[in-house]
């Protein structure tokens, strides 16, 4: 009888957790504790480490400055389940691959021991465009995010 | 000293296949992640439930010792599955956690928190004859039952501030605050 209880308080907690998580992925943390609307980001360069770990991704990339020096950033994207339902795996992005990622600078703005972005999308050599973030972060709502189209 | 000792475990525990495979895994992280977190409130719900009688605030017309008795069990499946998950949290990213003035501040917490579970046991043990139909409890229950309470939630909002990069190593930051992380160099970020 108390175990009968118990059980169905653990399954009335999970579909609570279920419904208010209808976003299809729910975020580790909220956009604005560490990063910047208010500092947009286009970075082209090649992929020169990608971390695939959780509870978020880091791609590096290698952005060459107009003036000829290359500057390090790492861009935060989803977790890697999130990134595999988009189409970024291991086998699409590979080191060396050039690619083009929108996103916003840490509100620190720190390049220690490399400038630190949030990813929104990334664009691959082949033009495919493809989100790389995480859905209801608070994140500006830019257009990368084609979850932020259906729930309106 | 023992912050280098601890980074070298750390770095130890990292690097054995089983905690890579968890830091880079489609489901299970994400499974130990959710579980860990449903699992705590089935514990604190029931902790906090005997809490607040202990407090004389609810349920003050149910002897003592029978919402304690009856909240036991369920209280330590949920302690118990708690414990597990979060320690295979803590494996799967064990150097930034390590580093981490958050995870460091909810470790003495912790610890704060069962000694005091300890005496708070021992003496709702010694209750029974005493105090256990009386809708308030003498003051030094209700002390621990106070600090069981701020304990625990100070816990959760130091816990769930881990997964942010607020005072992470290598920002720019004080000497207490890099002390109290217990950064010893510059490990990446993660």
């Amino acid at each position: 009888m108390r175990i009968k209880l118990l059980l169905s308080g653990v399954v009335a907690a999970g579909l609570g957790g279920l419904m208010a998580g209808s976003a299809p992925s729910v975020a580790h943390h909220a956009f604005a504790a560490e990063f910047d609307g208010n500092r947009p980001v286009n970075l082209t360069g090649p992929v020169t480490r990608i971390e695939w770990i959780n509870p978020h991704a880091w791609i590096h990339i290698d952005v060459k400055n107009t003036d000829g020096t290359t500057t390090g950033w790492m861009v935060e994207g989803g977790t890697p389940n999130t990134l595999l339902r988009r189409g970024i795996t291991k086998d699409s992005l590979t080191i060396g691959t050039v690619i083009v990622v929108r996103g916003y600078q840490s509100k620190d703005g720190l390049c220690k021991p490399k400038c630190r972005a949030n990813g929104r999308d990334v664009t691959f050599p082949d033009g495919r465009k493809l989100f790389m973030g995480s859905s209801g972060t608070g994140a500006p709502k830019d257009g990368s995010d084609p979850e932020d189209a259906s729930k309106q | 000293m023992l912050n280098e000792v601890l980074l070298t475990f750390a770095q130890w525990l990292g690097a054995q296949q089983w905690s890579t495979g968890l830091h880079e895994s489609f489901y299970m992280y994400n499974w130990i992640e959710t579980t860990h977190v449903l699992t705590l409130t089935v514990f604190l719900g029931m902790l906090f439930v005997i809490d607040l009688r202990m407090l004389g605030v609810a349920l003050t017309d149910v002897p003592a010792s029978k919402i304690a008795e009856r909240l036991d069990l369920p209280m330590m499946i949920g302690f118990t599955v708690m414990i597990i998950t979060g320690l295979l949290l803590f494996y799967a990213i064990p150097v930034r956690t390590t580093q981490s003035v958050w995870f460091r501040l909810k470790v003495i917490l912790l610890i704060a928190a069962g000694i005091n579970a300890w005496i708070f046991r021992n003496r709702m043990k010694a209750a029974k004859p005493t105090w256990d139909l009386d809708p308030v409890p003498p003051k030094n229950v209700r002390i621990g039952a106070g600090l069981s309470l701020t304990l625990w939630i100070a816990i959760i909002f130091a816990g769930r501030a881990i997964a942010y990069d607020w005072f992470d190593c290598g920002k720019d930051q004080s000497a207490f605050l890099n002390w109290a992380a217990g950064c010893v160099a510059d490990v990446a970020a993660h």
